[in-house]
């Protein structure tokens, strides 16, 4: 199948203030970048595109399963690491020994069985990103992926958003710094006050 | 669902904030009873009954928002809803967990009103039923409620009055129920617990049909 989404004259408000303007946009297997200032649109953007919010007008189109990991990690405090990704993984039918490993090659190998409110801000980062590995969807959505990382982290996500794409993986990378991805991304896209052009 | 329900449950054992909020509650509202009413009045079947549902209630609310306060840490509703299928999950989910919580906090609360008060049940298996199909029929509505109260400030003032009128007819059931399992009144207990019966499948049709649609 291939891996990608798409939305077509999407136009997002959210308390009655148009934060999407009809935006248009068809994503595909590979690296897109998304850039822009600070409440631009960028994880509207994303939210979008993973059906996590409302539409006032257009539509979302996706293929297949989409991974969408927010400027917080969205793990379950209360359940470890290890724990939390096995949920994940369970409920998307996958294989949950490979989790394990996954947290091992983010550093978290050690903590996988604290409880995650007792890990760092930067571990709860990295136990979020391990779920790349762990869960094998086709379209990522990463809102400011590197937030919270220490440079180990940076260069393992730069490793792992290089592995998806030649996997032929879609991945979508909201960030406002980084211009180093420029190099890896197939498209760029710039985003300002809600309204979105190819960059 | 399952999946949910195990999480929750997982992370409410370590975490057990909700369970003890409940349980202390009910605890300390079946202590003041009898304080408050004397001996001989809190032994009465009704009031008895009447105090236990109203802890229960209020319990339950303080059960449910607690599991969403969890939730809104760390976006990991966001994490749950996101996954395909995960938005009529969460309802189930938390239906199921909530239920098993409650049950709990019933058992405690109802075995120190009948040590404290001091009560005789006339009919065992029935007040079992009643309690079941009572406790069964509370959380779906709550849910709903919390849920739609889930980003306004004022939650945890707006939950209790959101919910609490919609509960009344499952309260009076709940009430009535019990209060005729502990006199002795079989037919009147099993009425009742039918009625609890059908609330539970209705408010559990309306929070399947609103839930997923208002997380969104």
């Amino acid at each position: 199948m291939l891996s990608g989404a798409s939305l077509h004259d999407a136009t997002v408000v959210l308390d009655d203030r148009i934060i999407l303007r009809s935006v248009n946009l068809v994503v595909g297997p590979g690296l897109t970048l998304v850039r822009g200032p600070n409440g631009s649109g960028k994880t509207t953007l994303l939210r979008a595109l993973a059906g996590l919010l409302p539409l006032a007008r257009g539509d979302r189109k996706a293929s297949g399963d989409v991974l969408y990991i927010g400027h917080r990690p969205m793990l379950l405090r209360g359940l470890t690491a290890r724990e939390n990704l096995e949920f994940f993984v369970r409920f998307r039918g996958g294989d949950t020994r490979v989790i394990d490993g996954a947290l091992r090659a983010w550093g978290v190998g050690e903590d996988m069985d604290r409880p995650v409110e007792r890990l760092s801000a930067g571990e709860r980062r990295r136990a979020a990103l391990a779920r790349v590995e762990t869960e094998r969807v086709p379209l990522l959505l990463l809102d400011e992926p590197f937030a919270d990382l220490d440079e180990g982290g940076t260069t393992r996500l730069r490793q792992t958003i290089a592995r998806a794409r030649e996997d032929g993986r879609a991945v979508v990378i909201a960030t406002h710094a980084h211009p180093e991805l420029d190099d890896l991304a197939k498209a760029r896209i710039a985003i300002d006050d809600g309204a979105a052009t190819a960059a | 669902m399952a999946l949910v329900a195990v999480r929750e449950l997982r992370a409410e054992r370590r975490q057990p904030d909700g369970v003890v909020a409940a349980v202390t509650f009910i605890a300390v509202l079946v202590l003041l009873e009898s304080l408050v009413v004397g001996p001989q009045i809190a032994r009465d079947a009704d009031v008895a009954a009447a105090l236990f549902w109203l802890a229960l209630t209020f319990a339950t609310i303080l059960a449910t928002m607690r599991s969403f306060d969890r939730e809104l840490e760390d976006d990991a509703l966001e994490g749950l809803v996101a996954l395909p299928g995960g938005r009529d999950a969460l309802f189930g989910g938390k239906v199921l967990s909530l239920t098993i919580v409650l049950l709990l906090v019933a058992v405690v609360g109802g075995v120190l009103s009948l040590v404290l008060l001091d009560l005789r049940v006339a009919l065992a298996p029935h007040l079992l039923v009643v309690v079941l199909l009572g406790v069964l029929a509370l959380p779906p509505i709550v849910i709903v409620d919390v849920v739609l109260a889930l980003r306004l400030r004022a939650r945890a003032a707006l939950v209790p009055i959101l919910a609490l009128p919609v509960l009344v007819p499952q309260l009076v059931a709940a009430t009535r129920g019990t209060s005729a399992a502990l006199s002795g009144d079989a037919v009147g207990a099993l009425a009742w617990a039918g009625l609890l019966f059908a609330f539970a499948v209705v408010y559990t049709v309306i929070g399947l049909t609103i839930v997923p649609a208002a997380i969104e």
